[in-house]
């Protein structure tokens, strides 16, 4: 039994035993440089969509564009106060806070924790979520305290002719 | 049957550059070169015919 299997019934380079090609299984030096040939055709189709994501990126395509919208009146909302609105869709809840004379802070204020609404402590100086107690920093929007991993989404803003308006939202960086 | 190994040499190197080139595009990608990454995806496109070109040769003088 173990002789009877274990023989090999004849020396030859084809293990199918019904196709003949010769040298089919064979890499040869001209082999050889088609596989590498091949293999730099690879790497050049795949270099293709870097290329076209890197220029759209160049063309500030990557940026969604948003009509710029008004928020309020600037001698409407003293220093140190805050107002909801709604940017860019009108189910996208945010708060302007103005922190300064000139300076305005905006953010999408649904709690990057659970979504909760995020509101503008003026004596603390911070912003609280109420749900969880999730807090944070008003300058940057990163969290500080609570749940929440994630920084607010900022708004962009800005201020013309003694209006101030919301131009922009800063793209989500991890 | 004298063959000479140059071309396949050179299309080894090629090979290696095409690897630094790819890693390269795709790390400046992310550090937001777009610059870089559209030269390094110039570099890898024109390594291709460059390739074949070589290959080309190659095949001429030894067969
Ligand atoms: S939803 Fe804001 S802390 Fe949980």
């Amino acid at each position: 039994m173990t002789d009877k299997n274990n023989k090999i019934p004849f020396n030859e380079d084809n293990y199918t035993h019904n196709i003949n090609r010769n040298n089919e299984r064979k890499l040869d030096r001209r082999g050889f440089m088609k596989t590498l040939v091949g293999a730099a055709g690879v790497f050049a189709v795949s270099s293709l969509p870097w290329g076209v994501l890197a220029a759209k990126e160049l063309n500030g395509l990557g940026d969604k564009k948003y009509p710029k919208q008004k928020i309020i009146d600037v001698k409407s909302l003293p220093i140190g106060d805050a107002v909801d609105f709604y940017f860019p869709g009108e189910h996208d809840s945010a708060i302007l806070i103005r922190l300064s004379d000139e300076k305005y802070v905006a953010y999408q204020n649904a709690c990057t924790h659970l979504r909760c609404p995020v509101f503008w402590k003026k004596d603390e100086g911070e912003m609280l979520c109420p749900c969880h107690h999730g807090k944070f920093d008003v300058e940057t929007g990163a969290p500080t305290a609570g749940p929440p991993r994630r920084p607010l989404p900022e708004i962009y803003v800005k201020v013309e002719n003694g209006t101030v308006f919301a131009v922009g939202v800063k793209r989500y960086e991890a | 049957m004298k063959r000479s190994y140059v071309s396949v040499a050179l299309l080894l190197a090629i090979l290696m550059l095409n690897i630094i080139a790819t890693q390269y595009m795709v790390h400046q990608y992310f550090y937001e070169n777009y610059t870089n990454t559209i030269g390094a995806a110039i570099i890898n496109v024109i390594l291709f015919p460059a390739a074949f070109f070589i290959y080309k040769k190659g095949v001429k003088i030894n067969d």
